[in-house]
């Protein structure tokens, strides 16, 4: 079987999925590329057995036929050669590559194509669609409030809980929680899903920036995921999601609203004065005042700056994990937010003054304690 | 080749350094900790000790004891200032020096920096330069090996130097009463008596599965010790891995609320040693042992830090739902592990620790 194929062209499609595979993968077979050709058409396969990439391109070709090639040995070939035509010749009894380019030949073996894990279908499944801008947000607003906690797997994931007419997306780690509510997911279906926080970032990666669609298939198993010539199947995590509704005060009505990107750069510059193992911030709101502080006692470090704010409510003082707060004002885009509080350890919210349209947005952080006597 | 180890071990730590810097206590008994109804010493000085007064003990008990002893709090941060002085002199000699607390300190000494070759004068000039430095006494014992070493430390409190040479170390710990091991507690040794085996020598008429038949791992432990062996190495980058506290009991706990009253006890002197060490973990561990020396542990990590009292406290009731009193439980403890030494906190009243969501 012979194939030829531009050098950066495959090397871009490979890139698009090569975020798949996995250094030590439980099959060594993994650490392969599959490409089956068909009717002049590449499709080129990734997998970890959880989750799955899958791209098409195409190439110049008579036969068909399927080969698995060392994903390492390739990419590394194709980075470093110069754009042209690159030949691919493989012999499928022994399963060896060679590769012509211009400036020489390249010799590598591959293994039977037979032997790389089948990829899941999608069957009986509900479908969903949502435009990759959207989708991208949403994933950009949630990912990094997930948690590491293997003992946790369902909060290791994105929540998403499609309703008619309002879809929710929830992430949280313990000590923030992030709800992100769309009203414009076109869905015939109620279902709650819960998505590896891998699969997501794959998505991100890949899904294109520009407007276009993405069509969603679910069953309770596996999600698939199409956008252009790019597909992704993984397997979701089969857990309750923890009851995220009832830790969400309704009652916070000591409200701040402030601009978030002088907040955000105040919180910047006396993060680096914070003690390091806790970042801790101290915010004291007074009328209207917000004077942000910090101190690290065994380096001697303090910090503080007053930042103007409209205030409705008493005066309070509260402590935060500024890491947490730079995280989640990085991850907002407008321009004045709301912080909702009620007590100095209960949580705080963070919600846009004004929310985008056929959006909801609301973070969630729990404070950390502050040394009463100061 | 035979090793010299010495052990140093300050007198009194705590409550010197207080009666050092505070003329007014000078003489008197005092005791440092918190008076308060749960509260337990951490040190007691020697005119307090008179009175039967001892670290570990709890505050009220100690007061009933001594009506006249003086509570001082703890600082920590003046104690720490005294052992980063003692362990610069120790490091003239060697940096072979493994600290096992801030008072306390092995040292192998069979090369050092200043080619003596006596350890015992070492040992010497370490108390006179500590004494010259700090106004401190410390006591000093020498052997050939760590178990040995740290037992003569003990024989000749305050001020003292003792000497256990290797040709005398067998006939000496034959002829040592089990309760001065280093390693054998009270109630361990309480039980050997009952057994007939009063010293050294009893100890090593037993064999080593009859030992750990009655004492479970730690019986072959025993069995080296009788016969004065020791083979651990002096290491000094020994990162210590957990922190705990336990207590045997002299009548096995039969009820639930006596294990419940028992934990609050040991959580009390964990929680000093966690201060005094500024230790935080992130996985909790209780341990139980039966009456038929079986032993369990059960044990939960968290995602923050675990270093208040109240946090703990919740922590190992959590743990106790899986904990059976069976024919009744002889020992309990309480282990902190996952620790991180590399950060500091700063305050050791639960400040600076991130609230989490109850999911």
């Amino acid at each position: 079987m012979k194939f030829i194929v531009t050098s950066s062209a495959l090397l871009k499609e490979l890139q698009n999925i090569n975020g798949v595979i996995t250094t030590n993968p439980v099959v060594p077979i993994l650490e392969n590329f599959l490409f089956e050709i068909e009717s002049g058409k590449l499709t080129i396969t990734a997998s970890d057995l959880q989750t799955s990439m899958i791209t098409e391109i195409d190439v110049e070709a008579k036969e068909t036929g399927s080969i698995a090639v060392p994903a390492k040995i390739l990419l590394d070939t194709l980075k470093n050669l110069p754009e042209q035509p690159v030949t691919f010749s493989i012999d499928e009894e022994s399963y060896s590559i060679e590769i012509n380019s211009d400036n020489g030949r390249y010799k590598l073996s591959g293994e039977n194509a037979t032997d790389f894990p089948k990829v899941p279908n999608v069957s009986d499944g509900f479908s969903v669609e949502m435009s990759s801008e959207m989708l991208l947000t949403a994933i950009s607003n949630t990912i990094f409030a997930t948690s590491n906690d293997e003992l946790r797997p369902a909060m290791t994931g994105v929540y998403l809980n499609i309703e008619e007419g309002n879809s929710t997306f929830v992430a949280t780690d313990g000590h923030r929680l992030i709800k992100y509510q769309r009203s414009d997911i076109t869905s015939d279906n109620q279902n709650a899903i819960i998505i590896p926080r891998k699969a997501l970032n794959l998505l991100k990666n890949v899904l294109p920036a520009e407007n276009s669609s993405v069509s969603v298939e679910y069953n309770l198993s596996n999600a698939f995921f199409e956008f252009s010539h790019v597909r992704m199947i993984c397997r979701l995590i089969d857990e309750r999601y923890p009851d995220y509704e009832n830790v969400i005060p309704a009652d916070n009505d000591n409200i701040m609203t402030i601009n978030r990107t002088e907040f955000l750069s105040s919180l910047k510059r006396i993060a680096i004065y914070a003690n390091k193992t806790t970042n801790q911030v101290k915010l004291k709101i007074t009328g209207s005042e917000l004077q942000i502080s910090a101190e690290d006692l065994d380096f001697s470090n303090e910090a503080n700056e007053r930042l103007s704010c409209e205030h409705d409510g008493e005066d309070i003082v509260i402590g935060f994990n500024a890491r947490f707060l730079i995280e989640m004002l990085s991850n907002m885009e407008n321009p004045e937010i709301f912080l909702k509080l009620s007590e100095s350890n209960r949580a705080g919210l963070i919600v846009p003054k004004e929310q985008g349209d056929g959006e909801d947005l609301l973070m969630l952080v729990m404070p950390v304690m502050l040394n009463n006597y100061t | 080749m035979v090793r010299k180890i010495i052990h140093i071990d300050m007198d009194a730590f705590y409550a010197s350094v207080e009666q050092r810097d505070n003329p007014e206590l000078k003489g008197k008994p005092v005791a440092v900790g918190s008076p308060g109804t749960r509260g337990v010493l951490t040190t007691a000085s020697y005119e307090a000790r008179r009175y039967g007064v001892k670290s570990a003990m709890p505050s009220k008990v100690a007061a009933r004891l001594c009506p006249d002893l003086i509570f001082v709090r703890p600082r920590f941060d003046a104690y720490k200032k005294v052992s980063d002085e003692i362990r610069e002199i120790f490091h003239q000699y060697t940096d072979l020096v493994e600290p096992l607390s801030l008072d306390e300190a092995f040292l192998d000494v069979s090369e050092n920096k200043i080619n003596i070759p006596s350890a015992t004068i070492i040992a010497k000039e370490i108390k006179q330069k500590i004494k010259e430095k700090t106004h401190l006494t410390a006591s000093a014992g020498i052997s050939m090996n760590k178990f040995l070493a740290k037992i003569a430390s003990d024989m000749q409190k305050p001020d003292g130097l003792f000497l256990i040479p290797p040709e005398k170390a067998v006939e000496f710990v034959e002829k040592l009463p089990v309760e001065k091991f280093f390693g054998i507690g009270k109630v361990t040794a309480r039980k050997m008596h009952e057994l007939g085996i009063k010293t050294g020598y009893d100890l090593k008429q037993l064999s080593k599965r009859e030992l750990t038949r009655r004492f479970g791992k730690v019986g072959s432990y025993y069995f080296q010790i009788a016969r004065a062996e020791d083979n651990r190495e002096v290491n000094p980058n020994r990162i210590r891995k957990s922190l705990g506290a336990e207590n045997t009991f002299t009548k096995d706990l039969i009820d639930m609320q006596e294990v419940r009253n028992e934990l609050e006890n040991i959580l009390e002197i964990l929680h000093i040693r966690l201060k005094k060490s500024n230790t935080k973990g992130k996985t909790l561990t209780i341990k139980v042992k039966y009456s038929d020396f079986q032993q369990i542990t059960r044990s939960k990590t968290v995602d923050g830090w675990i270093q208040d009292k109240s946090h703990i406290r919740s922590l190992y009731e959590e743990l106790l739902d899986q904990v059976e009193i069976r024919n009744g439980i002889r020992l309990l403890g309480i282990t902190l592990s996952h620790l991180n030494h590399e950060e500091h906190e700063n305050k050791e009243d639960g400040s600076g620790s991130q609230l989490i969501l109850d999911l």
